[in-house]
């Protein structure tokens, strides 16, 4: 009998990472795909040698000379860090996804409905209307309003929605939903007071990757890769408390540490994504889903999964947003939203009255 | 003993000589270094002074914003990023610089169509321009605007030369005028112009100055809902140069959203329109004006003083405000502009 369960373990643990390892292949793919595109055509062979140059030992045996210094300056300086950007964003909200569907024991939870986003938004705005952004000791000063924003709000909608130990779709919702419309309230507010400030607001609310830069990665990306750490060690316990916070305790589980540390990752990578591009729906939600949906819900993969793929669909979808009414650029949110709200409402009638994790 | 006598002598005279002619080499040779040595600062100097004057050379502007770029040669090659800066280049006579502009830049030529022909490259929208269009088109000098000052920051730390066009005034659209004159060589064209336009201001200041009569103009931007211009606008300068009071010059924002009642109530004696090339008259007719509810009570209805402006040069900081100042003084002082022809 144990020789059985050890047998299917080891083998759905190889299943994970032929799993997770076709996932990375296929994200460096859309990484490099990405670089491709652009208004610029510049040929593949001359983007493989401009990255290369960078690497110190290997650009010895290459001739580098011939490589235009436009093409150069786009690649490095707006193309790499918008797709870097984005491979961090989308990592960012998809984990902070599966970590809040654990903590919530509920399916519908993502960063864009309960209010997370929202929060990190109102964090950033004050950031930017107090003109705050470089000037305390030089260090982009706008993840850490974000945090507190996002911190908060979740704290406010966990505690509203939750009934017992349990978080129901309804308050989580409803919750969830009238908090980010005060929320968004209080951002439009804020544009009436901006003053000299609405142009950097409203340049920053209409979010997207287009415009991220080395500074904002270099910024967050050691946030953003504390923060999935963090919920990556964390995915035994999660797999426990899903099972329901009475169980967990009995298991041995430090149920409420362990949702405290869930909240506070999950708000710091959510918030450190928002503040470098805006608000961007569904990741959160869509990612882990389809996770479970392919491979099932073993947070010791679901964490590490939903990291990579949503690192690849939000470079999928702003690649999508450049091509689809070329010439001009749609706004990333746009693609998103239109794929994961059709999603939302499938889950939403596909669960009505009950729900598993 | 005379002879040795004669031997001292000799030797001390040969000493002496020696050592004179020691002294004066060792006395011009240190002249000599002296003279080397001050030679070579000379030199260094000049060669200081040579790059000093190249340095004198540079062109240095100072933008709205402060910024200082300084230009070693003029700009071949300009990307504007708000039509009304394209309209100044246009206007000083470097149009030819332009490589790129956005894709709401429509005057003095048709720039869409220029682009669809591939004689003009588009950088995207005003708000939010395309950074790997601008770089890609190589540019040595980028005029930016208040909508993409985010952007100018961006392009200047990428090392790009980026000025700043953000005019609080008529005044301000003219020192802008002779700053883009200044860096792309047209200075003389950029004076001459700037000095037309100032004729053209004052001819109608002039002209208002014995008028007391201060007809109260409202002016919608957007019908649904009622939107008007406050203080800070370029419609509400105008409108008070041209000789008039705008209804809401105590408005709280620039832009602000007033209620039907305010409008009857504040009795306006001209109401006046935007117009936009290709883009429907979303306020409809005159009929339709005249039609909404508790309107009719206006003097500006009673009086069928309605009136329309072409939106573009009202709302650009660019050569043609003047036209729209002249419009506007058509409009509200007919009895004094009414002999002059024109637009």
């Amino acid at each position: 009998m144990e020789h059985r369960l050890e047998r299917i373990y080891r083998r759905r643990l190889r299943r994970y990472k032929a799993y997770l390892a076709s996932l990375t292949v296929t994200l460096l793919f859309l990484l490099l795909f990405s670089l491709n595109l652009g208004f610029s055509h510049i040929p593949p062979a001359d983007i493989m040698r401009i990255l290369v140059k960078r690497i110190p030992i290997i650009s010895g045996f290459l001739r580098l000379s011939d490589v235009p210094a436009v093409e150069e300056i786009i690649i490095i300086q707006i193309r790499l860090p918008r797709v870097l950007g984005g491979a961090l964003v989308g990592a960012a909200l998809a984990t902070a996804g599966a970590a809040y569907q654990s903590i919530f024991r509920n399916p519908m939870a993502d960063p864009y409905v309960i209010g997370a986003s929202a929060g990190a938004a109102v964090g950033a705005a004050s950031a930017i209307v107090l003109g705050v952004g470089y000037v305390i000791f030089g260090v982009n000063s706008i993840p850490i309003f974000a945090f507190l924003g996002s911190i908060v709000t979740v704290l406010i909608v966990y505690n509203i929605s939750r009934v017992g130990s349990r978080v129901p779709v309804t308050t989580l919702l409803l919750s969830g939903i009238s908090v980010s419309i005060f929320l968004s309230a209080i951002v439009t507010l804020m544009k009436v007071v901006a003053g000299d400030r609405l142009h950097a607001l409203i340049f920053w609310l209409m979010g997207g990757l287009s415009y991220i830069e080395w500074r904002d990665i270099i910024g967050v990306a050691p946030l953003i890769f504390a923060g999935i750490t963090v919920i990556y060690l964390l995915a035994r316990d999660m797999n426990i408390i899903v099972l329901g916070d009475e169980e967990a305790q009995h298991l041995g589980v430090e149920v409420e540490k362990v949702k405290m540390i869930l909240l506070i990752s999950g708000a710091l990578i959510t918030a450190s994504a928002v503040s470098i591009s805006g608000l961007i729906g569904f990741i959160g939600l869509i990612i882990p889903h389809l996770t479970r949906i392919i491979i099932g819900s073993d947070h010791r993969v679901l964490v590490p999964s939903s990291s990579i793929l949503g690192a690849s669909f939000l470079i999928l979808c702003d690649a999508v947003a450049r091509i689809i009414a070329s010439p001009a650029e749609l706004p990333v949110g746009v693609i998103t939203a239109l794929s994961g709200g059709p999603f939302f409402l499938y889950l939403l009638h596909k669960r009505r009255g009950r729900y598993a994790l | 003993m005379k002879k040795i006598k004669t031997i001292y002598i000799t030797t001390a005279i040969a000493i002496l000589s020696v050592a004179l002619a020691v002294g004066i080499y060792l006395h011009y040779e240190s002249r000599i270094a002296e003279l080397t040595s001050m030679v070579d600062t000379l030199k260094r100097e000049a060669d200081h002074l040579r790059s000093d004057l190249s340095r004198y050379r540079m062109i240095t502007l100072v933008d709205d914003h402060g910024y200082v770029v300084n230009l070693t040669s003029y700009p071949k090659r300009i990307v504007s990023l708000a039509p009304s800066n394209t309209e100044i280049l246009f206007a000083v006579g470097a149009g030819d610089m332009v490589v790129g502009v956005t894709d709401y830049d429509d005057y003095p030529y048709n720039f869409s169509a220029w682009i669809k022909a591939g004689n003009m490259t588009s950088v995207g929208g005003y708000w939010n321009p395309s950074l790997e269009r601008i770089v890609a088109l190589k540019p040595d000098l980028i005029l930016a605007s208040p909508a993409s000052v985010e952007v100018a920051d961006r392009l200047r730390r990428m090392g790009y030369n980026v000025l700043i066009l953000d005019p609080k005034s008529i005044e301000g659209v003219l020192k802008d005028i002779i700053l883009v004159g200044r860096a792309t060589g047209r200075d003389v064209e950029a004076g001459i112009l700037v000095r037309s336009m100032r004729e053209r201001i004052d001819s109608i200041v002039n002209r208002l100055s014995n008028v007391s009569y201060r007809p109260k103009v409202y002016f919608e931007v957007w019908s649904n809902p009622l939107m008007s211009a406050g203080p800070g606008t370029w419609i509400n300068e105008l409108i008070k140069l041209a000789g008039g009071r705008n209804i809401f010059e105590d408005a709280g924002s620039q832009w602000p959203i007033v209620s039907s009642e305010a409008i009857i109530q504040r009795n306006p004696d001209i109401i006046i329109f935007p117009s936009s090339h290709g883009i429907p008259r979303f306020w409809g007719s005159f009929e339709e004006v005249k039609k909404r509810p508790g309107w009719s009570s206006i003097n500006a209805i009673k009086n069928g003083r309605l009136y329309v402006i072409d939106s573009d040069i009202i709302s650009r900081p660019g050569p043609r405000l003047v036209d729209a100042l002249e419009t506007l003084a058509k409009i509200i002082h007919p009895e004094i502009f009414k002999s002059q022809g024109g637009s």
